[in-house]
């Protein structure tokens, strides 16, 4: 990783020596001044310790689970939704370190203690079932290379029964259709290499319904507001549609573009979805945070990026400066950062299960 | 203003004891909300209770929720312990404020376990949770746990092994069949109230669709009951997708029900699903049924549509339910026997009958007759038919007129493309 620019003031040796040091007479102000320094202390911390790559590794080390997996925070049981989001972190930074963290057998323990007998997963021991599940442990499992004859046994079936009338899929089977579900669900048929089973068409109809007329921002179901976080998860339905329909053999496919209004998108992202101060949103009036700003970001990638290496078609709105780096359509960070993880994950054997067995795990 | 320690300590000491207190007061509450209020006035405690509103003043919350979490983490990391009664009284006050907190819901697991809660007290407590947060996803994932704990305590085996260990005096013990009927009847409450502070909760209607499956079995009467009872919901809500994707959902699994019913008539012995066999007496019940449930949620349809233009949903609901429809009939009239004809010959035959409602009684006769020319001699397929409500079925013809008269006169553009889309649909998918 490249070196950051010159080290801040706040995090030299000589620093701490500037800290109030009263001579014993305590009075409001000087107790006040303390508080205040203390917490000043605490956000200088925080922010160092989260803006170097092996911090990073470490904390995510620490929330990493002794029995497998990853939670939310250190000495937090682990489950699948941080799980997906540490192995892509450590995956982003792509180090031998980083790499490292990952404990594959442990790993691959803990999506078997997940595993259900009809093929889907809890988000964690004791949880419930939804489909989401299914696209983290896919995710991790194919990056990692822990993918075993028996892991996905049945899964691919379960999320079809997902699919609803509508075309697009539900938390479990039978809910109603809503995009964020989808896009799990269809993501992790891909891993599995089962996309082509769903109904597509009614997907892809479904799918292309959802952006906004006015808006031009994506909804995550029939008759809802817009939402910037749907920018991906319905957008980045499309490049997976568009790839299963070409593996078909289909010949009305698009060479330069994917299937849905790619400036109206950006549009309603840039003008619509950003914090004057930084950061990204849901829609006008709302407040910033990760979530927002993760998925809108990855939105307006993917309406900017058409195609792959071998054909590749950029359609930037605005000034080149709004050109973001593509994304990857299934893990959703950068393709060479996915590619190097597989390579690297593929040189290790497939670890062999060692915990308990999914049937005879209690699930009550 | 800053607090010290020990005053934060003794404020917080005092809230819990005011929620507490209050719901010692007031059994009836049934909603709770956060009182905007940044600073604290006098030396008032910040629990506001009005009849039966329990309101929290926001200045206590960056004091009170750090304060009772931290408490709640030392007690689970065994670092300080704290009685059952606490425990209560913690959880409690924690949920109100983030009912998003697994831990403090899977303590309260733990004391409904040993004894210490009981679960409709719990189930209270979700429902004012889900008050002020009608989405809070954990909250109706715990609520799932204790409806399965209290089916499995409630269960034939269940009671038989509480009664040998001590035999139960109250009304509780004695019928726990009526404790399961009012624990249903009150979720399907939960439900709608939930449905109604937040449009389009998925969380709470699939949580209503969770209990038809789990607690009601997808029983008849319950099926029935919840369609009549959601009709003047849906009617109210135009635009909430997901209250009408319920009602699909109750089709669907009536549909399905009512088909099995008919089979079993054929042999007439007890329904798993309550349902008693009437004997052979009328061996199309399902057949004047089914179809009169499409009817009349097409009808609704209509009406809503007609009533309020340039609704999405609506029209999403009345593709569904033609789908359903169209797919039922075809299974039905597949099922009717050799004497039926290849489905594209009825297709053709629907397409070419006039569709407007006068003819309805010779729409019955076209869907069924399967060679014009016997028009006049009545088959046993149409004399069942005929006996049956003299309804015009759905049907692509039906569709159709309904789209133009809709078209014309229109004037909200939503309403048009809504049905230009509608009749695109209708040709594509359906007429193909």
């Amino acid at each position: 990783m490249e070196e950051a620019s010159p080290p801040l003031r706040c995090f030299s040796e000589s620093h701490s020596s500037e800290l109030f040091s009263d001579d014993g007479v305590q009075t409001v102000t000087s107790r006040e001044q303390r508080k205040v320094e203390r917490s000043i202390q605490e956000v200088y911390s925080v922010y160092q310790q989260i803006h170097t790559s092996p911090h990073v590794c470490q904390f995510l080390a620490r929330c990493q689970s002794p029995t497998g997996g990853f939670g939310g925070g250190p000495c937090q049981h682990a489950h699948l939704a941080p799980t997906y989001a540490a192995v892509n972190a450590l995956c982003i930074l792509g180090t031998e370190e980083a790499y490292e963290v990952i404990s594959r057998e442990k790993l691959l323990d803990f999506l078997y203690s997940v595993k259900q007998p009809d093929g889907s997963f809890v988000m964690h021991v004791g949880g419930e079932v939804d489909v989401r599940s299914a696209y983290c442990a896919a995710s991790v499992a194919s990056l990692t290379n822990i993918i075993t004859p028996t892991l996905f046994d049945g899964t691919h079936n379960w999320i079809l029964s997902c699919q609803n009338w509508e075309g697009g899929l539900g938390g479990v089977p039978g809910l109603e259709a809503h995009g964020g579900y989808t896009f799990c669900g269809t993501a992790a048929l891909v891993i599995l290499g089962k996309e082509h089973m769903l109904d597509l068409k009614t997907l892809l109809r479904w799918v292309t319904s959802r952006q906004m007329r006015f808006e031009g921002g994506f909804q995550g179901r029939c008759n809802k507001l817009v939402d910037g976080c749907y920018s991906f998860w319905q957008a980045g339905l499309l490049p997976l549609l568009h790839r299963a329909f070409f593996k078909e053999g289909d010949s009305t496919l698009s060479v330069s573009s994917w299937m849905f209004e790619r400036k109206a998108l950006q549009e309603y992202i840039l003008l619509c979805c950003q914090n004057p101060g930084g950061g990204l949103l849901d829609k006008p009036g709302k407040s910033r945070d990760f979530y927002h700003t993760c998925y809108c970001l990855s939105g307006l990638s993917i309406a900017q990026h058409f195609g792959n290496k071998d054909l590749h078609n950029e359609l930037i709105l605005g000034r080149d400066e709004n050109r973001l780096v593509p994304t990857h359509p299934v893990y959703n960070i950068c393709p060479e950062k996915v590619a190097q993880a597989i390579e690297h994950f593929h040189r290790l054997p497939v670890p062999v299960q060692t915990g308990p067995t999914p049937s005879a795990m209690d699930q009550s | 203003m800053a607090e010290s320690e020990e005053e934060v300590d003794v404020l917080v000491q005092r809230v819990v004891k005011d929620i507490n207190n209050a719901f010692k007061r007031n059994p009836n509450i049934d909603e709770i909300g956060l009182i905007s209020c940044p600073e604290a006035r006098y030396n008032r405690s910040p629990i506001v209770l009005v009849e039966n509103k329990l309101g929290v003043e926001s200045w206590c919350v960056k004091f009170l929720l750090p304060y009772v979490h931290n408490k709640l983490l030392l007690y689970r990391q065994r670092k300080q312990w704290l009685d059952r009664e606490a425990l209560v009284d913690i959880t409690c006050t924690l949920l109100l404020l983030n009912p998003d907190f697994t831990t403090a819901w899977n303590v309260r697991k733990e004391l409904l376990q040993c004894g210490v809660l009981n679960p409709e007290k719990d189930l209270y407590l979700g429902k004012l949770a889900l008050s002020k947060h009608p989405k809070s996803p954990e909250t109706w994932i715990h609520r799932r746990w204790v409806l399965q704990w209290l089916q499995k305590e409630c269960s034939p085996s269940g009671q038989e092994l509480k009664d040998q260990a001590e035999p139960r005096g109250d009304a509780v013990g004695r019928r726990p069949c009526e404790r399961l009927q009012r624990a249903l009847q009150e979720e399907m409450r939960v439900c709608a109230d939930a449905a109604g502070r937040y449009p389009s909760n998925y969380n709470a209607w699939s949580h209503r669709i969770w209990v038809l499956q789990n607690m009601a079995k997808d029983n008849l009467k319950v099926l029935h009951d919840e369609l009549s009872s959601t009709r003047l919901w849906v009617s109210m809500h135009v635009s909430d997708h997901s209250g009408f994707h319920y009602r699909q959902h109750l089709l669907k699994a009536l549909a399905r029900e009512l088909s099995q019913v008919g089979e079993m008539e054929l042999h007439p012995t007890q329904q798993p699903n309550g349902e008693s066999t009437a004997g052979a007496s009328d061996d199309n019940h399902h057949n004047d049924v089914i179809p009169q449930l499409f009817h009349e949620e097409m009808e609704l349809c209509t009406d809503l549509i007609e009533s309020y233009p340039g609704h999405e949903t609506l029209w999403c609901h009345r593709r569904h339910v033609f789908y359903l429809w169209h797919q039922w009939r075809r299974e039905h009239l597949q099922e009717a026997g050799s004497q039926s004809p290849p489905l594209t010959h009825i297709d053709v035959l629907l397409s070419e009958e006039p569709c407007d409602e006068a003819s309805a009684s010779q729409a019955m006769d076209v869907d069924c007759v399967l060679d014009g020319s016997k028009h006049g001699s009545y088959t046993q397929d149409t004399k069942r038919l005929k006996r049956g409500p003299r309804l015009p079925h759905p049907g692509l013809p039906s569709e159709h007129t309904f789209v133009s008269r809709i078209l014309t006169g229109c004037r909200s553009p939503e309403q048009s493309c809504f049905a230009i889309a509608y009749r695109k649909w209708l040709d594509s998918v359906i007429g193909q």
